[in-house]
């Protein structure tokens, strides 16, 4: 048997297929993004003052360079004008990437497997959703 | 742009490129190299170190998943069950680090202790955990029976198709639920724990471990980095650099791999490991005022 005659699962294979097309959006989103921010277009963290206060602990930083509380992420999807914020989209696109997948081969998973694959997809939602609640 | 900010900026490209281009090698990942060294070296607090640990591990086993998944090395049916459980232990490990580090005065040097002593762990492991290339496997489990935990895969140095199944599912869950919790309170993929518990405790054959981990770590990452998100812990600045600078190094490094000794780079690595694990402890000790 050679490799093309190997039979793999086609709800794996969904999986992978998603998996490939969301890593690529989110990887580009989060890259660009990212890049046009660190040459210094429209930054919603100004980069010259943050070097006083990237030592401190999540909570404390975000005290000291915006005066605010971060406990969920209004941070930076209020702020989609800028382009770290817009960074932090592609990042999330990333984190949301198996979730996604996960989703879309439910319907085509059998019986145990479409048990399993809700029971993370309820985990992933609760733990998204958390800071919301 | 200051230029503190720019040097900061070149550093981490750099530091992460010559990660990526170790790792591969060595067979560890790239986020417990990053996040122990940056914690000793670099200015920036733990929280922001491992939430772009977490950012490189999910990226990279993302990016390696499909490809993994579609040779038939990566099985996503050993995957499911066990990113269950290490999912939710990894969604906890990060809350509860997030919290040790911004409730304590003292969170952050007792954290880069426990981190240090995390790396002693990996560094224990490295030396004495063996890889088993094909495990013979018994007996089957009810549960690995019932889950139909096996695969196939196309193995071309041997010319030919290996079957193979795997077993012993529940020890397997507990140890998960430990992986994903050093995983997510670490900000680490933790591969080095999970590859030899699909190894020597399920069987799965040492190819199948390696890329059934990889997609391990892209759900459990995922998840953890939910909670860094939710607490501001991801900062483009860092992230950026560090994801470029590993994703090329590891490119250059898959290519040096055919043609350098690994062993030297494996005993390299262990060697900044080790050191790395003493400045962390030394760093945590300082921060209480004890040396």
């Amino acid at each position: 048997m050679s490799e093309k005659e190997i039979r793999i699962d086609p709800v794996s294979l969904v999986f992978a297929k998603v998996m490939k097309i969301g890593t690529w959006v989110g990887l580009t989103i989060m890259v660009v993004c990212g890049l046009l921010y660190l040459v210094g277009i429209s930054p919603y963290l100004d980069t010259s003052s943050m070097a006083k206060h990237w030592g401190e602990p999540a909570a404390e930083f975000w005290k000291n360079m915006k005066g605010t509380e971060v406990n969920d992420y209004s941070w930076f999807l209020s702020h989609l004008n800028s382009m770290d914020s817009l960074s932090m989209v592609g990042i999330s696109f990333l984190a949301l990437t198996p979730l996604i997948s996960v989703i879309l081969i439910i319907p085509r998973a059998k019986k145990i497997y479409a048990i399993l694959l809700s029971i993370l997809v309820a985990e992933f939602i609760f733990c998204i959703l958390r800071p919301l609640i | 742009m200051d230029r503190i900010v720019v040097e900061w900026v070149v550093i981490l490209f750099l530091f992460t490129l010559f990660i990526g281009l170790v790792a591969p090698i060595s067979g560890v990942g790239g986020g417990v190299l990053f996040v122990p060294l940056a914690t000793a070296f670099s200015p920036f607090s733990i929280d922001f170190i491992r939430g772009a640990g977490l950012i490189m591990a999910l990226t990279s086993a993302l990016s390696s998943s499909p490809y993994l998944i579609k040779k038939g090395l990566a099985n996503a049916k050993i995957m499911f069950p066990l990113v269950i459980v290490s999912n939710v232990t990894a969604i906890i490990g990060g809350i509860v680090g997030l919290w040790i580090t911004n409730v304590f005065p003292l969170g952050e040097a007792y954290f880069t202790i426990a981190l240090g002593g995390v790396l002693f762990l990996v560094f224990v492991v490295m030396i004495t955990s063996k890889r088993v290339e094909f495990p013979e496997v018994k007996k089957v489990d009810a549960f690995s029976k019932k889950l139909s935990l096996s695969g196939t895969w196309y193995e071309p140095s041997l010319n030919r198709t290996i079957d193979y199944e795997t077993t012993n599912l529940p020890l397997g869950l507990v140890c998960f639920g430990a992986v994903g919790f050093v995983a997510g309170m670490f900000g680490m993929g933790a591969g080095w724990a999970s590859v030899p518990v699909l190894n020597l405790i399920m069987g799965a054959p040492i190819k199948v471990s390696v890329a059934t981990s990889m997609s391990i770590i892209a759900v459990n990452s995922a998840a953890a980095s939910w909670v860094y998100m939710a607490k501001g812990a991801i900062l483009p600045f860092i992230c950026i650099p560090s994801v470029i600078g590993i994703t090329i190094g590891a490119r250059i490094g898959a290519k040096l791999a055919t043609r350098i000794k690994p062993l030297f780079v494996k005993y390299l690595v262990m060697g900044i490991m080790l050191f790395a694990a003493i400045l962390d402890i030394l760093k945590g000790l300082s921060g209480l005022s004890i040396v």
